[in-house]
């Protein structure tokens, strides 16, 4: 089935010498006579005996190396108090595996002296592997970075001294000006702030319709947004008023339209980023919907 | 009584054809030749062998995105690793590697004394590699508790994250072992077709098949024996 002709010198070619100790017996070159098949293919190719004994004795000293190496990084940094980066070692320590992968593939599985396909299918693999482990290390390795561009935007608390389009200059973590701004329309006696879902209240367009404005996006977000609740939202007042108790969600006239947040805002103080645990005091909403 | 192997090959001699098996050998009537049956036999291992790659670089991947996470612990979980353990089986396995190519050196050559023996030879070294890792590496963490995940209950971790560290350990090392296994009983079926006389210098096909595979597995542990043992 394979397709591609070798190029080289035909059975009796000198392919690679033989190596001195070769026994009587042993052919005097790799091809055996007339081991080629109909499209001149080799496929019986003898590896000298003294070949393999030399690879086994080079992946010997490349293991003793790089054990070696492994113990000199951590005598160097005991003994001399010289640190080098981890990196390093697992550089050199797969730099050397690479070596003796090499090794075996081309001289104990023949590879070397194979056919072109098989090594293409080998290099491809190593590709699909470089492939894989390049792609997963680059998302792993940067999910930390914060870019320059968003990193203006983060806050302890979200984003915090950006005017918003209609001009209201909000200071400090959003989640707060909203407990205000929620406190004060309740106050004046509108529906609670959180009920944000367009049921008819005046304010029911989205955070920036709190104050009666429009709902509009802005540069500072991607898209507009719409009715997000977040739990901790809903003023800090004993539960007499049961029709705007999170408790009670399927109580008539309470249709929330609500997605279910995740439970991490607390309903008193802000919590530093991170801190996903709400306390005792804090019930997740109901994702009955 | 006549046996016939799957391409019709008679497996006892028949009536007056006395010559041993790999002589009598006929390929499959789909390839041209012997030739062309050994050049698609190697091809469709190599396509195997990408498999198993394929298999194995997903432990490693793991092994990256896990030591990249938590550092510390794949540093205190090495510590409970004996180095000298693990160069012992890389020498032991390598052996193994040469004494195999060896025995398809042997086979090419008509020895079939010299195969038999070489193969034996890799299925001690392979043993000895699952011994030595049995117990002298195993039987040690798992009576400690250096178990991955829940499993895990040894009293004095040396991070919270530790349990991940043994998890790679357990599975890249037991997926390796089973390999190491699987190994020994190809090589060992290996051996009792050679004591019958089924491979010579124009058919043996099933030893480098096998031969290769082995490679593989050792190339494996090329690469598990530093990132595993030799992380300080």
């Amino acid at each position: 089935m394979a397709s591609a002709h070798h190029p080289g010198p035909g059975p009796h070619g000198a392919h690679a010498p033989p190596s001195g100790a070769a026994a009587a017996s042993d052919v005097l070159d790799i091809y055996p006579a007339g081991a080629a098949d109909s499209h001149g293919h080799h496929g019986h190719v003898i590896i000298p005996g003294t070949t393999l004994v030399l690879v086994l004795a080079a992946l010997l000293f490349f293991t003793l190396l790089t054990v070696g190496a492994s113990q000199a990084e951590m005598l160097m940094s005991q003994a001399f108090g010289i640190v080098i980066p981890g990196w390093v070692n697992v550089l050199v320590a797969l730099s050397i595996a690479a070596v003796k992968t090499a090794l075996v593939v081309l001289f104990f599985m023949g590879l070397k002296y194979d056919d072109p396909i098989n090594s293409m299918v080998f290099l491809f693999t190593l590709g699909t592997v470089a492939f894989f482990m390049g792609f997963i290390m680059t998302d792993v390795g940067n999910r930390s970075t914060i870019d320059r561009f968003k990193g203006q935007y983060i806050v302890e608390g979200g984003t915090g001294g950006i005017k918003w389009y209609n001009g209201q200059d909000i200071q400090g973590p959003i989640t707060e000006w909203a407990r205000t701004q929620a406190a004060n329309t309740h106050a004046a006696g509108g529906h609670g702030g959180a009920e944000v879902t367009g049921h008819g209240s005046t304010a029911g367009h989205g955070p920036h319709a709190r104050d009666g404005g429009p709902e509009r996006s802005s540069p500072e977000m991607s898209r507009p947004v719409r009715g997000v609740t977040l739990p901790g939202l809903k003023p800090a007042e004993p539960a007499t008023d049961g029709a705007h108790s999170p408790d009670a969600p399927g109580t008539p006239g309470h249709q929330h339209d609500v997605p279910p947040a995740p439970p991490t805002a607390p309903p008193t103080g802000s919590m530093p980023p991170g801190h996903n645990t709400p306390p005792a005091g804090a019930r997740p909403p109901a994702g009955g919907h | 009584m006549t046996t016939i192997d799957a391409h019709g090959n008679v497996l006892s001699p028949g009536a007056g054809d006395t010559r041993p098996y790999h002589e009598r050998y006929v390929a499959a009537p789909h390839f041209r030749d012997r030739e062309h049956e050994f050049s698609a036999v190697k091809f469709g291992v190599w396509l195997f062998l990408s498999t198993e790659v394929l298999l194995f670089s997903g432990m490693f991947v793991g092994y990256a995105t896990l030591r990249y996470l938590h550092p510390e612990a794949f540093r205190g979980g090495a510590h409970h690793l004996d180095t000298h353990w693990g160069l012992i089986n890389t020498i032991v396995l390598l052996i193994s590697s040469y004494t195999i190519a060896s025995a398809v050196r042997a086979a090419q050559l008509g020895r079939n004394g010299a195969l038999q023996t070489y193969l034996m030879i890799t299925n001690i070294c392979a043993l000895a590699f699952i011994l030595i890792k049995f117990v002298f590496e195993y039987s040690h963490k798992w009576h400690e508790g250096l178990l991955p995940g829940k499993y895990y209950s040894y009293p004095n971790p040396s991070n919270p994250s530790e349990p991940l560290w043994w998890g790679i350990y357990w599975g890249a090392t037991g997926i390796h072992a089973t390999h190491v296994a699987v190994g020994i009983v190809l090589i060992t079926w290996l051996w009792f077709r050679a004591r019958k006389q089924h491979f010579g210098p124009t058919h043996y096909n099933a030893v480098e098949g096998v031969a290769l595979y082995w490679h593989i597995v050792d190339i494996v542990w090329i690469f598990l024996f530093p990132l595993l043992y030799l992380i300080h």
